[in-house]
């Protein structure tokens, strides 16, 4: 049996799971969130990763983004490494693409800020 | 005191491990002990409190390794081969307003300061008071210079733009019967120490104007002189002056050795080249014995003593508005812990301390969870409501007495062409304006120097503006917009006041520098909001990227790159 | 002078809420940001997890606080961004504020004010770290503003200090840039963040936490070299013999936060000392009448859709506030809460539907929450588990509980095993 919180919501359900006969039961969990949750955790965890992409731009230099859906656990360095290597030039809004289907996952980079489109005063001299 | 009376208590109290040796009108004490404690009472054992026959405590401390000296990390040669007139040794209170006294007269003024702002020393970590001299007695040159300087500081800090409040100071007792013997003490301190505003309160009256005060507090020694100024915006600002008057500071400046020849000062090397000054003036603080030693001039020792304030949230300003501490409640355990008290700071904080803690680490400035609890319990018997809950930073500073408890204002004893402003502790801060003056006048009159016609006594201040009318600050603001920006939120600074700190005439771009001199970072979230935006701030001045910003001292980063973009 | 029905102090979530609430109940509305941008504090909170209540998604915080920024928008609310609040009074057309930005001071009426001011982050020194003073003692909003506004590093190695949302959310995002977090250490027996956040954040990035443990003093001059930790007795009191030395660059605090109220303290505002915001009542007014206040000014609260629902009831009691008489029944609790908003009731006004938040003192098993009126239940509710980490709301009718101005109405915790 294994034994861990889920992550779908704040509540944080303490979950327990029993393998047999190739199927999962589940136990300690509020609502079929947790049930999804725990069998996915069991058998192909994903999750989702958020960071920031950099910029050519002085008053924004980085831009937060998110993957449009989860990816799979082993894959979050590798995904990172994409991200990292991304400099933005344009001025892309929120829900816009960075990066299409990241490592071929078929999941896409977006942005998740229209920072770089509104007209905010920046912090600069003159 | 004679030699063998010296001896004689000195073998009393650590048998065959330490002797004494009078020669040149110095004591010098020698032998070995593993106790910090007892090598300081062995010292004490030999002075004479305020003699100028000095104890040279050579006692070798067994009990730890000495740390060396913090240097600067910086290595060139941008001071080689200069001959100033006048070579000043350490930017604190005393160095800082002895330039500004010689910039009156035609010299070449160089300040070195090893480490990378002025005021690191005890001079930017102490609680500011201006003392009353209360505590003086006719003799020391504390007492000399205490009531002169005490008259000076409006005078001073209206010229420097520097913050100062005569707040008033009450030596409180808890025990009514102390109150003829108290009374007598106190007439003597006014009639014949000429401490002329010494004189006794009664608790009621004193809980009238400021109603925090323990109900215990039967009566006082009130000394309405006693004051508090910002003391690193004193230093900085006797700096500025000088420099706006012609004499130059060079920080992360270290001095490492001298060369001597015929009782002279030759040369002054440091980290930054050699130089050739004329004078010598040692205003080294803790280290103030160790550049004597160099300049073959040696005849005292310092003993660093720690000493931790604490600051409470601005609100509790509204509290209190005066100086005040309970006198004559023991400290169980410290045998050298004086004084303290809880003080309305020229910025309108309260603060708690100091303690006062014998070490043989002159930098250590670390501060420890025991000395505060010492302080806030013995200070709540001065006020019953303090709490620790209301602090918001905390600070220690080491202080540089000699064993003889007085200042050493005078010129070389051995070595000619050197000026000696050392032992210099509380009440150091309150004196050094009458101080700098004599010590200028001396040593601008050895030296043969003409007055500076040209001399400019005004220093500028950066504006602070939440302090100001509405008309006043809108003025500003319709002049330069930056005013309006409001970066830190606790102290209410402007973008505008940061950049004139950057601007100031000793610059220091690092995240203290522009703290210590307009305020942001100073308030109660302590820079967590600000520190980001002042980082930019300074990053954008300078034309450097973020990760090239110091919070201090040129190892100092605050940030480092990320992996962004590829790199 | 400019006058408006409604000012709201802060364009964080709470502050953009109650402006749209306001102006969707009729009210003209004024929105002071003392930064550049709109968002507040969700603008550097770029992980995901927010609106899972209200939007039935899981958006990153700029995600989140945009949506409210665009409607704020489409109302046309006005906004003044870079300006800050330099002093509030009462007047006698309700408020007179008093701003500062790059225009200059000056002054805006407002018949009603709702403080949207959020909340500061506990400093190192306020928990008592001792030791030097190098760089590279951040604490966890401040490191975040650094790595996810600015785009660098605060960190290559350090140590977390507290196990607040804050300080778990840093942990992940610090490892994912390619830092190495050593550990995660928290005075408290039991966490102080959300259960999930220790799963997602630290089991998966193998971070350790160590629970009953504090920092207890910094080293290094110039720059962070190490940090000393020490387990803790039940009181909380480092016990020396088991400090331990780790060499890091940098030690991030995230040691709790503190509802900013200084504005609402220089205008008579009563405080709680439990939730260090105003005493408020079912209306979210503070005892100052026309003041009113929500989001973490008012508490700290978990999940920014309290946030949310807290600025739209204050934002539409600021739009209908009329001067009128309160009679006010003080709420009392029991020892197991923390705290209970609002603290008190207005038998004047509609309490059909009113919105209750509280977070239990301590970890509670299964337990059941009773409302009392001079003594008698009248009302219960039964919860598996109660953590202080955890936020709980509930929405309640109180108009049936025959609550008169001299009730004695209690609410209690009663642990069941």
């Amino acid at each position: 049996m294994k034994e861990f919180s889920c992550i779908s919501c704040p509540r944080g359900c303490l979950l327990h799971v029993e393998e047999e006969n190739g199927g999962f039961t589940v136990t300690g969990n509020s609502c079929p969130r947790g049930r999804e949750f725990a069998i996915s955790e069991m058998t192909a965890p994903k999750r989702t990763i958020c960071s920031v992409v950099k910029t050519v731009f002085a008053d924004a230099p980085v831009l937060p983004v998110r993957v449009s859906a989860d990816i799979p656990k082993e894959m979050i360095f590798d995904v990172m490494g994409e991200i990292n290597s991304v400099t933005l030039t344009e001025r892309i809004g929120r829900g816009d693409i960075v990066i299409e289907n990241v490592l071929g996952l078929g999941v896409d980079v977006i942005s998740t800020s229209d920072l770089l489109k509104q007209n905010i005063y920046a912090l600069t001299e003159g | 005191m004679r030699t063998e009376s010296i001896n004689r208590k000195l073998h009393k109290k650590f048998g065959d491990k330490v002797i004494a040796e009078k020669r040149d009108d110095c004591i010098y004490l020698s032998g070995s002990l593993d106790s910090w404690d007892d090598v300081v009472e062995a010292g004490m054992t030999a002075a004479t409190k305020n003699s100028r026959c000095h104890v040279v405590n050579d006692i070798v401390f067994t009990g730890a390794e000495p740390e060396p000296m913090h240097m600067p990390g910086i290595r060139d040669e941008a001071l080689e081969g200069e001959s100033p007139d006048v070579l000043i040794i350490g930017g604190g209170i005393s160095g800082c307003s002895v330039a500004r006294e010689l910039s009156r007269y035609k010299l070449d003024i160089l300040l070195l300061e090893k480490e990378a702002d002025l005021a690191l020393g005890a001079s930017g970590r102490n609680d500011g008071e201006v003392h009353p001299g209360v505590d003086l007695s006719r003799g020391s040159l504390k007492h000399k210079y205490i009531r002169r300087a005490n008259h000076m500081y409006e005078g001073v800090c209206r010229e420097l733009e520097v913050p100062f409040k005569r707040t008033g100071q009450y030596a409180c007792f808890t025990n009514k019967a102390m109150l003829p013997f108290v009374w007598l003490y106190a007439m003597k301190r006014r009639y014949i120490d000429g401490i002329e505003d010494t004189r006794i309160e009664m608790g009621n009256k004193i809980r009238e104007k400021e109603p925090g005060i323990s109900p215990d507090v039967a009566f006082a020694i009130s000394n309405p002189s006693s004051g508090c100024v910002s003391p690193y915006n004193l230093v900085i600002a006797y700096a500025e002056n000088a420099v706006h008057n012609g004499a130059r500071v060079s920080l992360n400046t270290a001095v490492t050795g001298m060369e001597l020849d015929g009782g002279r000062i030759k040369a002054v090397h440091t980290n930054r080249g050699t130089l050739h000054p004329r004078m010598v003036i040692n205003c080294a603080g803790v280290y103030a014995d160790k550049i004597a030693e160099m300049a073959g001039d040696r005849f005292f020792t310092i003993h660093p003593r720690r000493g931790t304030n604490s600051i409470l949230d601005k609100k509790t300003g509204a509290r209190f508005a005066s100086i005040a501490s309970v006198t004559g409640i023991k400290s169980p355990g410290h045998t050298h812990t004086k004084g303290g008290g809880i003080l309305h700071t020229a910025h309108d904080n309260l603060l708690v301390g100091p303690d006062a803690v014998e070490t043989w680490e002159r930098e250590n400035t670390a501060t420890s969870r025991e000395s505060i609890e010492r302080v806030f319990a013995k200070q709540r018997h001065t006020m019953p409501t303090l709490s620790e809950k209301d602090i918001i930073t905390y600070f220690t500073g080491v202080r540089a007495p000699t064993y003889e408890e007085d200042f050493i204002i005078e010129p070389g004893r051995k070595t000619e062409n050197i000026f000696h402003v050392a032992g210099i502790q509380s009440p150091g801060l309150t004196t050094a304006p009458a101080v700098a003056e004599d010590v200028a006048r001396a040593v601008a009159d050895t030296l043969g120097a003409d007055k500076n016609g040209g001399f400019d006594p005004v220093r500028h201040a950066p504006p602070h503006l939440a302090a100001m009318s509405d008309a006043e600050r809108a003025e500003l603001i319709r002049k330069n917009p930056d005013y309006g920006v409001i970066v830190c939120r606790c102290e209410e600074v402007s973008r505008g006041e940061i950049l004139d700190a950057l601007r100031s005439p000793v610059c220091v771009p690092t995240l203290d520098g522009v703290k210590k001199r307009v305020r942001p970072g100073m308030g109660r979230c302590q820079g967590g909001f600000c520190s980001p935006l002042v980082t930019q701030i300074i990053a954008e001045y300078l034309g450097v990227p973020l990760t090239e910003v110091r919070k201090s001292s040129a190892e100092s980063a605050i940030v480092f790159d990320s992996r962004k973009g590829g790199r | 002078m400019e006058e408006y029905d409604v000012i709201v102090i802060g364009g964080g979530p709470a502050g953009l809420a109650a402006a749209i609430s306001a102006k969707e109940n009729g009210a003209q509305v004024l929105i002071i940001e003392r930064e550049e941008r709109a968002g507040g504090m969700l603008k550097q909170c770029i992980h995901d997890g927010f609106g899972l209540q209200r939007f039935g998604e899981r958006l990153a915080g700029p995600e989140y606080v945009e949506r409210f920024i665009d409607r704020a928008a489409e109302l046309g609310i006005d906004v003044m961004c870079s300006t800050f609040v330099t002093r509030a009074e009462k007047s006698d057309k309700g408020f007179a504020v008093t701003v500062v930005n790059r225009d200059g001071l000056k002054t805006l009426a407002a018949k009603s004010l709702v403080l949207a001011t959020g909340c500061r982050e506990r400093s190192a020194k306020q928990v008592f770290i001792h030791g030097t003073r190098p760089a590279g003692v951040f604490t966890a909003g401040t490191a975040q503003h650094y790595t996810n506004r600015l785009g660098v590093m605060p960190t290559k190695k350090c140590v977390i200090l507290g196990s607040g949302d804050i300080g778990l959310i840093m942990a992940r995002r610090l490892t994912l840039e390619g830092a190495e977090v050593l550990g995660v250490y928290e005075i408290n027996p039991t966490p102080s963040g959300l259960t999930r956040n220790i799963h997602q954040c630290l089991t998966d990035y193998d971070i350790p936490l160590h629970l009953s443990h504090t920092v207890t003093r910094v080293f290094g001059k110039d720059r962070l070299e190490a940090v000393e930790v020490c387990a803790v007795d039940e009181s909380l009191k480092p016990i020396p013999e088991t400090a331990e030395r780790i060499e890091c660059d940098a030690l991030i605090v995230s040691v709790g936060l503190i509802p900013e109220n200084e504005l609402a303290e220089s205008m008579g505002v009563e405080l709680d000392s439990h939730t260090k915001g105003p005493v408020c009542d079912g209306q979210l007014m503070t005892s100052v009448p026309g003041i009113f206040s929500c989001g973490n000014a008012l508490h700290v609260n978990d999940l920014v859709d309290y946030v949310s629902a807290s600025g739209e009831e204050a934002g539409k009691n600021a739009a209908l506030y009329a001067v009128r008489e309160r009679r006010s029944v003080d709420i009392h609790i029991g020892d197991e809460f923390m705290y209970l908003v609002p603290q008190r009731l207005d038998l004047n006004a509609d309490n059909s539907r009113l919105s209750f938040y509280f977070r239990s003192s301590s970890v509670l098993g299964k337990s059941v929450l009773r409302l009392k009126v001079d003594g008698a239940e009248v009302w219960k509710r039964g919860y598996p588990f109660l953590r202080p980490p955890e936020m709980q709301q509930l929405v309640l009718d109180m108009t049936k509980f025959g609550i008169t101005d001299a009730s004695d109405v209690r609410f209690e915790i009663e642990v069941a095993e």
